[in-house]
């Protein structure tokens, strides 16, 4: 049964929203964004910070927008002359106390006092240089967060996510009056394994990441949509890298996975994205030669498909979970014609649930693509497969630094970082990772997600589905009608595509209907 | 009566017959004097029909608002699906306002019986009796009272219970009070819901004065047509008050008058008038959260909800304050300010950081760093400070500011002008 | 810049004795069935605290968390927002003087000179040397017409003056 719907006007523009809608959220449909600080559509409403203050007619006084419902034939205003005098005085106060700190605070440039007082405020204070400043030293409150109570405004985002979402109370606001602060017990630390959470509702430079701080300016990072490599939950997450090199990780908002959060344990997960000890070139073996040589894509391709072509018997492949699902698809049509086993191990770990959201937690599975691996015929008995690698003609290798495998045939090593075993490979093949590629990766409900480039490649490193798929194409296009029928994939979404009209469990699926909240592969049995 | 004083002729002692005796505060000597007669009766009366009764006789609540009590109680789901509860608002913070303190140190049965009828009315098992933690007395009066009542079997199936306060004058908000009763921080909440829908636990809820409970016993006595013809001036505005005066007055003290008394015979004949050779300068007639008035407006003052509208205040909580021509006004709008920025919650910005403000301007002022544009910054801050925030607090710390500088302007303008003789505040 | 640390809790060298056990501990349970959650005998929780050590530490807001199962922080909370609870210890006699306007037109501020004075505390929330005298001024006591009222413990004083503080003091001990 349809929600029953409500029209009103917002500045003028007509808008239709469910009934029980709150007017900042109508108001975003209308194209309109109500100044806010405590508002926040994952956390329950405080209606404190009286910032979001707008004119509705009828109303004797001004009304918070964010808790207040639409009502039909409702008519908001929120350029009148009140309303905004009403905004500029709650900016006003919120910096009467307020350090001038932006240029020492890491906020600059993403902080909502900034752009609000920007857009609405005083242009000079009326506060008497002649009044201290309330000051409180800067406390630590454990592993990440650092609190700076000279600029908290007191939204109380933080209390609210630690009580209603983490459900641990261990925030509490402290005092009354102009003395109040984000307070924290004596024996307690804000160690909860979504705690990191805190830094980015926090609409000004008040509660800070200490990984982050004095890391970057706001402004010198670009963005990149990606998804988190830490478990198999899936979470959306933003990349900000600073010249070339990912400085931070924050959630991105989709609310079939993650709302708007990320665990602490993904937001700190990124450092290996930088790492320099790279494999940059192709590396074959000449002839029967003892050391592996650097070399160009041609001549390594031509490598690669001399051991495989005319190679019989089984091919054994051993692939990271960290995998992309192009990827992955690639790697096994490869070995089309071939008598084929491949497996991957995942990490596993503790789970770490989001209490106050249903299904979200750190997943004790620590891999983003287990689920795709499996959708892709990949088993979990990794141990079966090493013992088949011993007498397999070709033993392929994918990202998995771990190689505890011997075998009589080829060992061919695709990778982003060069593992003392794999010296033994006849060719080892550099491939990006997962914030320099364009891929998707399945999570564990099998909702299919895209992951978007957020920085160069090294070297001659090349996205692993390009590899393989250039190398099927060498090989000529591979066996089976439907796999893609050989011929060059020029992009991601191409490979995409041979892989959604080839396996099942894609059917229908693309890049442009992914878009950047994903979509559930369908007919795919959510686990237990 | 104006306790301690002898009942002045011209009050009508109704609530305050038995202040100063303390054999009316024992169970059996207020059973004596007719005590629980009607809660007995009460409690065979169907609930609607009670709630009629309060209705007709035009009790309005005594706590500040001047809410009608009858339909405050009619808001209460008729039909009972869910546990209702009867909240007593007993933290009486506002300055200058101490009546309830009386009705429960001396008459505490007045208020339980009240209390008890009220519980049946809106179909409450259980009451919560807030007093504030400051009250040592009142508090040990009524514990022994309601274990007397309760042993004696008065309340039924009733539960009371007393609850008490930590120093926090906005527990006095009635969304406050629930919160505190729930074991959190005072913060007053958004509305809706309002608490006949969900208040304490969630659960319907209606919260009363202690004046105004104390009168429901009578009113069934004497019927709400007795209570209703107790009015002087408006019909609005029935029954009695008692006014606690508080200042430069000869006699403080708490007088019960009906309503529509002249102020200016209160504080002339029932008080004893001003101080000898000093004449009056200013009145607040409710409870220093609403506006100051001057002589003028003071000795043509009606006190009733409508009459001191009139004049341009209200009626509050009836807590008279009384300021004669040797008040610093400006001192003690600071001083007011001062109250209200302790007792922000913290929650809105206006209040939080408004209050702060406003207090410092004024201080400033008082030590003769106080430049014209300050009273122009006072007024905007003050308007910033009303009606854009959850609870009225903000709006009380700008009532004494704004009718103190309209009214008393030339005090400011002496002490920035350099006039008046620096005040430097601790 | 400076930062004060949270560091990671150590076991307590020193032996912590409960609050709530025995008599106290029967008095919480008897509150507790007033209220249909454990959350809502906070208060007179931490009043019991109070009456009991004179005063609530971070250990005993832990105490009560546990007892009533709220975390400690959340307790903390509650505590700083109620200026009656005492956060740290205070002198024998805790004395509150009223100096809100109605009192303060009537001599209120002298009434707190006056104390300060007669007890040796010499300054607003100061203990005096001897440990026996703490004196605040408060917010409005509810008793305007009894000006100056004042609070020494539970002992609601009403229309106290400068003369008679002297004597007041030498009552207790």
């Amino acid at each position: 049964m349809p929600d029953e719907l409500v029209t009103l006007t917002i500045d003028g523009v007509p808008v239709s929203v469910p009934k029980g809608t709150l007017v900042i959220e109508a108001a975003k449909q209308a194209g309109v964004l109500v100044p806010h600080y405590c508002y926040h559509p994952g956390l329950p409403v405080a209606g404190l910070c009286r910032m979001c203050l707008v004119d509705i007619e009828k109303a004797p006084k001004l009304q918070i927008a964010c808790a207040t419902q639409v009502a039909e034939g409702m008519v908001v205003r929120t350029q009148s002359p009140q309303a905004k005098s009403g905004r500029m005085g709650v900016l006003e106060l919120l910096l009467i106390n307020h350090p001038l700190d932006c240029p020492i605070c890491d906020q600059a440039g993403e902080c909502e006092l900034q752009d609000f007082t920007f857009q609405e405020g005083r242009p000079a204070t009326r506060y008497s240089p002649d009044y201290a400043k309330r000051f409180n030293p800067v406390e630590d409150f454990g592993p990440d967060v650092l609190y700076v109570p000279n600029r908290c405004i007191l939204c109380t985002r933080c209390v609210r996510f630690m009580e209603d979402v983490a459900k641990e109370p261990v925030l509490n606001v402290s005092e009354r009056g102009d003395r109040a602060y984000i307070g924290i017990h004596s024996e307690g630390r804000l160690d909860h394994p979504w705690a990191g959470n805190v830094v980015d509702l926090c609409p000004v430079g008040s509660l800070l990441s200490k990984d982050f701080l004095h890391k970057a300016r706001a402004w010198e990072l670009d963005k990149a949509a990606s998804i988190c490599t830490g478990c198999s939950q899936g979470c959306n997450v933003t990349l900000d890298t600073r010249e070339n090199v990912v400085v931070r990780v924050r959630p991105r908002p989709n609310l079939e996975v993650n709302r708007y959060f990320i665990c602490d344990h993904g937001r700190m997960n990124y450092r290996w994205m930088n790492r320099g000890d790279r494999i940059e070139a192709p590396l074959v073996r000449r002839g029967g030669g003892s050391e592996l040589h650097a070399t160009d894509w041609d001549e390594a391709f031509d490598v690669v498909a001399s051991r495989l072509r005319g190679a019989g018997g089984k091919a054994v492949a051993l692939v990271s979970p960290k995998a992309s699902t192009e990827a992955l698809y690639f790697a096994r049509e490869l070995f089309r014609g071939l008598e084929w086993s491949g497996a991957f191990q995942v990490v596993m770990g503790e789970e770490a649930p989001l209490a106050g959201v249903p299904n979200l937690a750190l997943r004790a599975e620590r891999a983003p693509n287990g689920r795709g691996a499996e959708l892709l015929g990949y088993s979990r008995d990794y141990a079966a497969a090493v013992a088949a690698a011993e007498t397999a003609s070709v033993v392929l290798v994918l990202d998995e630094p771990d190689i505890a495998v011997r075998t009589a045939g080829a060992l061919i090593y695709v990778g982003t970082v060069l593992p003392e075993r794999a010296r033994d490979a006849q060719a080892v093949l550099p491939i990006a990772n997962v914030a320099e590629e364009e891929g998707t990766f399945v999570n564990r409900d099998g909702r299919v997600q895209r992951y978007f480039q957020a920085k160069s490649a090294p070297g001659m490193a090349r996205p692993a589905w390009w590899v393989f798929s250039e190398l099927v194409a060498t090989l000529g296009g591979g066996g089976g009608g439907g796999g893609g029928g050989g011929g060059h994939v020029g992009t991601a979404a191409e490979a995409f595509d041979r892989l959604a009209a080839s396996v099942e469990a894609f059917r229908g699926l693309s890049y442009p209907q992914l878009g950047f909240a994903g979509a559930a592969a369908p007919a795919v049995a959510v686990p237990a | 009566m104006g306790y301690p004083h002898k009942p002045h002729a011209k009050e009508t002692v109704v609530l305050s017959k038995h202040f100063g005796d303390a054999d009316a505060r024992t169970y059996k000597g207020w059973v004596k004097r007719g005590g629980y007669e009607m809660l007995a009766q009460a409690l065979t009366m169907e609930p609607a029909r009670v709630i009629d009764i309060v209705k007709e006789s035009g009790l309005r609540g005594r706590g500040g608002a001047g809410f009608p009590t009858g339909l405050k109680w009619s808001f209460m789901p008729k039909e009972k699906k869910k546990p209702h509860y009867l909240c007593v608002n007993a933290d009486e913070s506002e300055p200058g306002t101490f009546k309830d303190r009386e009705i429960m140190r001396w008459t505490p049965h007045a208020l339980l019986e009240g209390t008890a009828i009220a519980a049946h009315a809106i179909q409450a098992e259980v009451v919560y009796i807030y007093i504030r933690g400051e009250f040592t007395e009142p508090w040990a009066v009524m514990q022994r009272a309601l274990a007397e009542a309760t042993a004696a079997g008065v309340f039924g199936a009733i539960k009371l219970h007393l609850h008490r306060g930590a120093g926090a004058y906005i527990c006095g908000e009635e969304t406050a009070l629930m919160n505190s009763i729930e074991g959190k921080r005072g913060n007053p909440r958004i509305k809706p819901p309002f608490p006949a829908a969900a208040g304490v636990f969630g659960m319907p809820t209606t919260i009363n004065n202690v004046e105004t409970l104390a009168a429901v016993p009578l009113i069934l006595k004497k019927g709400a047509a007795w209570y209703k013809g107790l009015s002087l001036a408006s019909p609005k505005s029935t029954g009695t008050k008692l006014f606690s005066v508080c200042g430069h007055v000869q006699k403080p003290g708490n007088y019960e008058v009906t309503m529509g008394f002249p102020l200016k015979d209160l504080l002339y004949d029932l008080c004893g008038g001003i101080p000898p050779g000093r004449t009056l300068k200013a009145c607040i007639p409710g409870g220093s959260s609403v506006p100051i008035l001057n002589r003028e407006e003071t000795e043509s003052c009606l006190l009733d909800y409508e009459g001191v509208v009139e004049k341009g205040s209200m009626l509050g909580s009836g807590g008279v304050i009384v300021f004669d021509d040797s008040t610093d006004m400006v001192y003690q709008i600071m001083r007011l300010a001062r109250f209200y920025a302790h007792e922000s919650c913290a929650q809105c910005t206006q209040c939080r950081e408004g209050t702060a403000w406003t207090t410092k301007i004024l201080e400033r002022i008082l030590a003769g760093q106080g430049k014209t544009a300050d009273l122009d910054l006072l007024l905007d801050l003050a308007e910033n400070m009303t009606g854009k925030t959850i609870c009225v607090l903000s709006d009380s710390c700008a009532a004494p500011v704004v009718s103190g500088i309209k009214k008393f302007k030339k005090e400011f303008e002496d002490y920035i002008a350099g006039r008046r003789k620096p005040v430097m505040v601790a | 810049m400076s930062v004060s640390t949270h560091p990671t809790p150590q076991p307590g060298t020193e032996e912590y004795s409960p609050v709530f056990a025995g008599k106290t501990l029967e008095q919480l349970s008897e509150i507790l069935t007033r209220y249909p959650t454990k959350q809502a005998a906070l208060l007179p929780a931490l009043w019991l605290v109070q009456q009991a050590r004179g005063w609530i530490s971070d250990r005993n807001m832990a105490e009560v968390g546990e007892v009533l199962g709220l975390t400690a922080a959340y307790v903390k909370g509650v505590v700083t927002f109620y200026t009656m609870y005492h956060q740290h210890p205070v002198g024998r006699h805790f004395v509150q003087v009223c100096t809100t306007s109605p009192c303060n037109i009537c001599g209120a501020e002298a009434v707190v000179k006056a104390f300060l004075d007669a007890t040796g505390a010499k300054e607003l929330g100061a203990t005096s040397p001897d440990g026996k005298w703490t004196v605040i001024e408060v917010e409005c006591l509810g008793a305007c017409g009894f000006a100056t009222p004042v609070l020494v413990n539970d002992d609601f004083l009403e229309s106290v003056t400068p003369d008679k503080v002297p004597d007041l003091v030498k009552r207790y001990k």
